[in-house]
């Protein structure tokens, strides 16, 4: 009967469960008490059962930490240490396993390991006279310091220098493994870069290319991590040995072990991102983007690794990402994300790896879009894992960058911006910011699809995210409120207007960040462009924004913040003669206190762009048929500004140049300047 | 600005990208957000005509002499509402396009018909017979040269019986924002003329964009 059959294995199955939890609770007592025994060979069994029980099992691990079974085991190392009896090394042996196994790829395990106060026990195996135990306690160090949780080694200490020295020039594979994987974990700084070339480490590791495989894959791992971002590292090991160090690196891109190809590709990528005058050859290039393509057909670690090396090479290097393109790397990445469930990290990889593709090149961005791969991207805005939320905005923030795509309003849909509004209210900052700086692209739409944005919650979302604690959201949030009003409706204006109001956009730009600053001033110069109507919402709110700006120029440290508050002006002196008349108050305050106008400061400026903003202010300001611009001229002329601009007559910058030309122009038919 | 269809081709795909030396300036008149009004003759033998036309230039990346925008023809006879496109434009800059079109059925010496009849092109004329202008310096020239290719239309099925098969000469003129063009299709009249003027005359604004 049906009935009866579910109920029974249910029954069994119940009673399995507490049996099992029967029997580990008094496997773990009986473990635990035969770890502590005094006699050496029931521990040894003890230690040898531990071991056989935890070998590649999480859960195993996790339980028996919590069991509290590590600082039993770590408490032989402690004891025996020092001991050099042969039954004692087997102990030692033994733990130092048990030890590493705990901390096998497993951070819960590592904390444990290094909370039972063992890790200077588990150094000292390493001047042991058995070379069994010395082999022991390096794996088991190995294993620890692959984990970001092992303490940092602090190179620039003599003693330790020398250790680590010693350790490379140690027979042992596994010591020299461990000295590798010490610098992979704790090389960070300029400083110790340089503190381990002048030790030799450089030269010693170079050695170890021709060593065993696993000394191979740690030389060429610790070589990247001395070298990165450091020139004179980089010269320093491409050119010892007659440039022998970098043809052997090369050539290791060859081997016949995936994850040696990786390394000797990330070896290589390092050396070029931090002088880009090696490895300018072509070929080179072209093989490295073959071979990491090539490599995301591993279906382990060394293919989610690839996409991240790859995205090293490409990024920010158009050269590259069309020798990408033609390699059909879109297509290649695209067929990995089509095979179904992916690991997460693996999953990031490649979404990263395509948002650097289409972040410069329009001819990917169409064939990604071709491609379709936009749902699939579109639907890793839902994964569960952080990373990879963050990874698919990102993507979509380069793909995002095509004006014809954005002209076209293939962007504006539901299926991309609802799952990305909702994203601006993740519990995870970078998740946030990357999904804010896809939406600042999407929003510079120029159909009329901005209503749909604004009625999905999307415009109040962003609003509230302008008074984020968070500088980069603030500053992110602005940028997509200013893209969102460029060349916007007035109505759409002022619903953004409404929603922020005109006291929280002047605080926005006295921000303490100038970064906040400048996209604020971004936002208000959009704001008052357009229809005559707009130059109004600046003088809301007893003028709280126009004197905002007009203190934000007379303070202004960086030309981008000059610039953007300079249109600001400019826009407004477009207007009606109250309009101009204010920004005359900006530029020229009725009370002299003989500080030269910040307008004389920005047509002196360097910045070419900064000039013109200024020129043009001048421009409308003075422009012929408006009633009072001949008295404004007089009062710009009296604070030095038409002899300013009468200089600039031959400025180098042609758009300088033109616009005074203009100006002078106008200048002249009041009969004021120069003939 | 799309012209009636006569006979649809498909245009030839070839680069006409070339390494140069000197690039036209930037020029805030044609900056994103800058708007143009004036006209298209569209004038056949059989009468008179033009169109309205309206311009908003929305993408600009010089570094790749890339411009982007939409074209709005505003009493088109056989269309109910204004027929938008929208557009790219190759910036003659000498680093990535020359004079020289290499596409679009337009040979050399096409290119040259239409580029003379504007005046501001003539000093430059004799290098470019050599060369498609490739050694020339643009930096200090008032004037930006273009070419504008229709890409598709915006608020309107390619079904209107309207073509965008051909393109246009552009010459911008960097003192006052005026442009004047000439469209060019085998298939089309020819020499039908763009005359556009900066609608900012007098009030000039400038709004931006920053892309992530």
């Amino acid at each position: 009967m049906p009935t009866s059959a579910s109920a029974s294995p249910s029954a069994t199955a119940s009673a399995s469960a507490s049996s099992i939890a029967i029997a580990a609770g008094r496997n773990h007592s009986d473990l635990h008490a035969r770890l502590i025994s005094s006699d050496g060979e029931v521990q040894l069994k003890a230690l040898r059962e531990l071991k056989n029980r935890i070998i590649g099992n999480r859960t195993k691990k996790l339980l028996y930490i919590k069991l509290g079974l590590v600082p039993a085991v770590a408490d032989i190392v402690a004891s025996k240490a020092e001991t050099i009896a042969d039954h004692e090394s087997s102990l030692l042996v033994q733990s130092a396993a048990v030890l590493g196994s705990f901390a096998c790829g497993f951070d819960v395990g590592v904390r444990a390991v290094l909370d039972a106060g063992v890790f200077p026990y588990l150094f000292r195996l390493l001047s042991h006279p058995d070379e069994k135990v010395v082999d022991a306690g390096a794996r088991s160090l190995r294993m620890i310091y692959q984990s970001k949780l092992a303490p940092k080694y602090d190179f620039l200490q003599d003693k330790n220098m020398d250790f680590l020295v010693s350790l490379l020039n140690c027979e042992n594979e596994n010591v020299t493994g461990l000295g590798a994987s010490i610098i992979i974990h704790s090389c960070k700084s300029v400083a110790e870069q340089r503190a381990l070339c002048r030790a030799g480490v450089l030269k010693k590791l170079i050695s170890l290319l021709d060593g065993s495989l696993s000394q191979r894959d740690a030389s060429l791992e610790s070589l990247a991590a001395i070298i990165k971002n450091n020139v004179e590292a980089v010269s320093k090991f491409v050119e010892s040995e007659s440039t022998r160090a970098l043809s052997s690196v090369i050539e290791l891109t060859k081997d016949r072990y995936p994850r040696t190809r990786l390394l000797a590709c990330i070896c290589l990528i390092v050396i070029r991102n931090t002088s880009p005058c090696y490895l300018q050859d072509i070929g080179i290039k072209t093989k490295l983007v073959y071979l990491l393509l090539e490599l995301h057909d591993d279906p382990g670690q060394v293919g989610d690794e690839a996409s991240f090396a790859f995205s090293s090479l490409i990024a920010e290097k158009e050269d590259l990402q069309k020798l990408a393109f033609e390699a059909n790397a879109i297509d290649k990445l695209y067929n990995h994300l089509q095979k179904g469930v992916l690991h997460p990290k693996r999953f990031q990889g490649i979404l990263l790896a395509l948002a650097d593709l289409c972040s410069k090149l329009e001819n990917c961005r169409s064939k990604f879009l071709s491609l379709k791969a936009l749902n699939l991207v579109t639907n890793a805005l839902n994964h569960d894992s952080s990373d990879v939320r963050a990874a698919a905005c990102i993507c979509l923030r380069s793909v995002s960058r095509s004006i014809k795509n954005l002209c076209a309003g293939h962007f504006m849909n539901e299926m991309i911006v609802f799952p990305l509004v909702q994203l601006l209210d993740d519990p995870c900052t970078s998740v946030q910011v990357a999904a804010l700086s896809a939406l600042g692209n999407i929003v510079i739409d120029f159909t009329t699809h901005r209503s749909a944005f604004v009625q999905c919650g999307g415009m109040k979302q962003l609003v509230q995210l302008t008074k984020s604690m968070d500088s980069t959201v603030r500053s992110n949030a602005l940028r997509a409120l200013r893209n969102l009003v460029f060349l916007a409706e007035k109505v759409c204006k002022e619903g953004i207007f409404l929603e922020l109001t005109a006291s929280s956009l002047a605080s926005l730009v006295s921000d303490p960040e100038p970064f906040v600053q400048e996209q604020a001033l971004g936002l208000i110069r959009n704001l008052v462009d357009g229809c005559m109507n707009s130059v109004e919402f600046i003088f809301s709110e007893d003028r709280i924004i126009l004197d905002a700006v007009g203190r934000q120029l007379r303070n202004a440290s960086k030309a981008e913040i000059g610039k953007q508050g300079m249109y600001v002006l400019n826009n407004v002196a477009r207007g009606n003669e109250l309009h101009k008349e204010a920004v005359m108050h900006q530029l020229i305050p009725q009370t002299d206190n003989g500080m030269q106008s910040f307008m004389i400061k920005f047509l002196q400026s360097n910045d070419g762009q900064l000039r013109t903003a200024a020129v043009w202010t001048v421009v409308n300001l003075t422009f012929p048929s408006s009633p009072g611009a001949f008295d404004r001229l007089v009062r710009l002329s009296n604070a030095g500004v038409v002899s300013q601009i009468e200089s600039m007559a031959n400025d180098p910058c042609l758009d300088v140049k033109l616009r005074v030309r203009t100006a002078l122009g106008q200048f002249r038919t009041f009969g004021i300047g120069s003939t | 600005m799309p012209v009636r269809v006569a006979e649809s081709s498909a245009p030839s795909q070839v680069s006409g990208a070339n390494s140069g030396q000197t690039t036209p300036p930037a020029c805030t008149l044609l900056s994103v957000g800058q708007a143009f009004s004036g006209t298209q003759n569209v004038s056949s033998s059989q009468k008179d005509e033009a169109w309205k036309v309206n311009v908003c230039i929305q993408g600009c990346d010089l570094e790749h002499g890339y411009l982007c925008g939409t074209m709005e023809a505003l009493n088109v006879p056989m269309a109910d509402t204004p027929v938008v496109t929208f557009w790219e434009g190759e910036i003659v800059d000498t680093k990535n396009y020359t004079f020289f079109t290499g596409k679009w059925e337009a040979k050399p010496e096409d290119d040259i018909r239409h580029w003379i009849k504007f005046p501001s092109f003539a000093p430059l004329l004799s290098q470019v017979e050599v060369d498609g202008g490739k050694s020339l310096d643009l930096s200090n020239c008032p004037y930006i040269f273009m070419r504008w290719k229709e890409q598709y239309f915006v608020n309107v099925g390619t079904d209107c019986g309207l073509t965008i098969a051909g393109f246009y000469y552009v010459c911008f003129s960097c003192s006052d924002g005026s442009i004047n063009g000439f469209y060019y299709d085998p298939n089309s009249s020819p020499f039908q003329k763009l005359e556009l003027k900066s609608t900012n005359e007098g009030r000039f604004s400038f709004s931006s964009y920053e892309l992530q």
